[in-house]
């Protein structure tokens, strides 16, 4: 079976700021979109479920000092959906052979909110590939007491609200309301994230197979984060070994884009620490 | 002339929520604190009575639907309602348009269900398959990008139920079912007659005429449904056949009164209620992620861009009546407009005839009703004004001396072993006491001497 025909062919447009060309490493059939820069320790970062296809100021900052490779997942990005992916357990398959076709042995893994849950979900599977764990903002464990907002039942507007505590960096990275295309494609965007996260929201296997860890893990959270509950940044660290809980002040659910340089400097210094 | 069948729709609309304008949706997200069981209560009973009432007026069906956590349509197990519908109705046909079949864990249930409906009203059901709206996924985990193949897949196993002799193994992608061998079969050979309901996407047009099903275009203004049917048609050319016009039904409310300014006085608050409470229903809760496909996507916000569809909750009653989602009017008026309908779209059935419009009162309905059967009606039917139904021979037997005529005695009687018998006994005899007593002899009763050692 040839992977391509199954696959979803989609429009990509270009973000007006920040774009830049990906490469393309050919996956099972899977042309993954990714951007790499930068040398030293290999750290691979996980992409939440929008703000693709940028190299945004904190790729910049990272990549300043380590080799830093940010992959688009399938359906994200200029990365497209193939008809046979399915869950994180596809998702975890694919990085890894990813990361072997990039000549990455072990590496520093970093995962945004969705990323994290994927992040989370590939340590489990491979905790020997990695040096090290960051979760920023992460999802996928069970909070029976909160389960937080829907995010599907958000509305664009509110949704940008909750992501955002310091509204003024918002403005950077907002899809143009008027770009039809963009429109589109955040849909396509929100359909594939849907696939791997619209029931359950968590993964209860998740909190026993993260014990298998041996690296460094570190947890950073927003400050007030009304996407996900703070709570979930609790229990990640409360779960994970070997794990430290920062909280960046004056963020949201978007430390990345709020406050890029704290967290940069929060990340590197980090891996700096376990290499 | 124009014949057409009309199919008085319900939806069983819960009113007493807050004005439109102070609710940001009446699907999904408005508490359900807002339904008084009481209430309720009241509101089935005469909704119950009004599609009971359907077959006096001379419907040529009453028709039941699914809907979820929504106050528009309260019918979430829309068999339940049908199931009312057959004890206290002879014989008009009764749809179920439809059950939602990807929603359901097993959808073998809504092929025992509508079985057990069509085996206990002798044939009379019609039976619908839908997804289901977008907002119907926030209610369970199925993920709304596997809506289109879990309706495929559970539409092919339901058919196979029903129609190929069990046991067998269901091995799909979404449903596995070790053994497929559902009691009872339907009544109607090879099954019921299906009608699928569609806003005109080309995929589920092309399902239709693949199956010949019966096609049923949702509310739409009537250019948009007629794009649809030709679309149908053009399909159904394309596999070599021409499509019948009883393949073609179409979603019109309609209200009739003495005049026509007499009709809008009453049914304008009612039939606006429908389109803009009733179906108020945000962006994000009508397309959840994935349920259309990118593709399907945009070309709905390329119409919608356009201008060339509007959300139905922004239609004006104005639009309504220009647009024909409605048809509103003195009887000469409703009887012209549904005659253009007719010739324009090619519809052979127009549903959402009469029923209840939103808070419309129980009089009004009734009302309606009334002046549709007699003055609209006779219009499109023979002479003598019967319904289709009416003129075709039962599927089944209604009586038991009907059946013993037809089929003497059953091809196998029942028989059993009974302990201290020889011989296997018939049931049918199995007091006498010829064939009963042998097996008693020397039974004392008042002990319990029979019990088999291994209960001991």
């Amino acid at each position: 079976m040839s992977y391509i025909d199954a696959i979803d062919k989609v429009e990509v447009p270009r973000p007006p700021k920040y774009y830049t060309p990906p490469r393309f490493e050919t996956v099972s059939g899977l042309p993954i979109a990714y951007r790499r820069e930068g040398s030293g320790e290999a750290v691979v970062l996980l992409h939440g479920a929008g703000f693709t296809r940028m190299w945004i100021p904190l790729y910049q900052m990272l990549a300043a000092g380590c080799d830093f490779i940010a992959p688009e997942q399938p359906g994200f990005g200029e990365t497209p959906m193939p008809k046979w992916f399915r869950n994180f357990d596809d998702l975890t398959l694919l990085y890894d052979q990813l990361f072997e076709q990039l000549g990455l042995d072990r590496i520093h893994l970093i995962g945004f909110s969705m990323g994290g849950w994927a992040a989370a979900e590939f340590a489990s599977f491979y905790p020997r590939r990695l040096k090290s764990l960051s979760l920023i903002t992460p999802v996928g464990l069970r909070l029976p007491d909160n389960p937080g907002v829907d995010i599907f039942q958000l509305a664009p507007a509110e949704l940008m609200d909750r992501l955002f505590m310091d509204k003024a960096v918002m403005r950077d990275f907002l899809p143009d309301p008027d770009n039809f295309d963009e429109g589109i494609h955040l849909y396509s965007e929100f359909s594939a994230a849907a696939r791997l996260m619209w029931a359950p929201r968590y993964n209860l296997a998740l909190e026993r197979r993260l014990q298998r860890l041996t690296c460094p893990t570190l947890v950073v959270g927003g400050e007030v984060d009304r996407l996900v509950p703070n709570e979930m940044s609790d229990r990640y660290a409360e779960v994970l070994p070997n794990s430290r809980l920062v909280r960046i002040p004056g963020t949201g659910h978007e430390p990345c884009l709020e406050r890029p340089r704290e967290l940069a400097d929060t990340l590197l210094g980090f891996i700096a620490e376990t290499k | 002339m124009n014949r057409l069948r009309f199919y008085f729709f319900h939806l069983m609309p819960y009113p007493y929520i807050p004005p439109a304008a102070d609710i940001d949706s009446s699907w999904v997200s408005l508490s359900n604190k807002h339904y008084d069981p009481q209430r309720g209560r009241i509101l089935y009973e005469e909704y119950i009575d009004q599609l009971v009432a359907s077959e006096r007026y001379g419907f040529d069906g009453a028709v039941v639907n699914e809907h979820h956590a929504n106050f528009y349509g309260t019918m979430p197990s829309p068999n339940i309602i049908a199931a009312m519908l057959i004890q206290r109705t002879r014989h008009i046909p009764i749809g179920v348009i439809g059950n939602a079949i990807p929603l359901h864990g097993n959808p073998l249930r809504v092929a025992e269900e509508i079985a057990m409906l069509d085996v206990i009203s002798g044939g009379r059901i019609i039976s619908g398959f839908v997804r289901g709206i977008g907002c119907e996924y926030f209610n369970n985990g199925v993920p709304p990008g596997d809506s289109v193949a879990r309706f495929d897949e559970a539409h092919d196993l339901i058919i196979k139920a029903w129609t190929d002799d069990g046991p067998f193994t269901w091995q799909g992608e979404h449903f596995y079912i070790p053994n497929v061998n559902p009691v009872p079969r339907p009544m109607q050979q090879p099954h019921p007659p299906i009608w699928i309901p569609g806003q005109g996407s080309l995929e589920t047009l092309q399902f239709v005429a693949r199956h010949r099903y019966t096609y049923m275009m949702v509310f739409a203004p009537l250019w948009f449904t007629k794009m649809a049917f030709d679309g149908l048609r053009e399909e159904c050319r394309r596999l070599g056949y021409e499509a019948p016009k009883s393949m073609f039904n179409a979603c019109v409310p309609t209200y009739v009164a003495e005049t026509d300014e007499q009709a809008h006085r009453e049914a304008k608050a009612h039939l606006s209620w429908v389109f803009n409470t009733g179906l108020k229903i945000p962006d994000q809760l009508f397309f959840p992620p994935g349920y259309m496909s990118t593709k399907s996507f945009r070309n709905f916000v390329g119409a919608l861009k356009a201008g060339k569809v509007k959300p139905q909750q922004q239609l004006s009653y104005d639009e309504l009546v220009k647009d024909r989602y409605i048809i509103v009017g003195s009887p000469e008026t409703v009887k012209n407009q549904l005659g253009e309908y007719c010739d324009e779209v090619g519809a052979g059935g127009i549903l959402a005839v009469g029923s209840s419009y939103g808070p419309m009162p129980n009089w009004m309905v009734t009302k309606n009703m009334q002046i549709f059967s007699e003055e609209v009606m006779p219009e499109f039917r023979a002479s003598d004004g019967k319904p289709d139904y009416l003129r075709e021979e039962p599927v089944a037997p209604r009586t038991r001396a009907e059946l013993a005529a037809l089929k003497g005695r059953p091809p196998e009687a029942a028989r059993s072993r009974v302990t201290g018998a020889d011989q296997l006994i018939d049931h049918r005899v199995a007091h006498l006491p010829e064939v009963i007593d042998a097996s008693m002899r020397g039974h004392d009763w008042s002990r319990d001497e029979e019990r088999p050692a291994s209960a001991g």
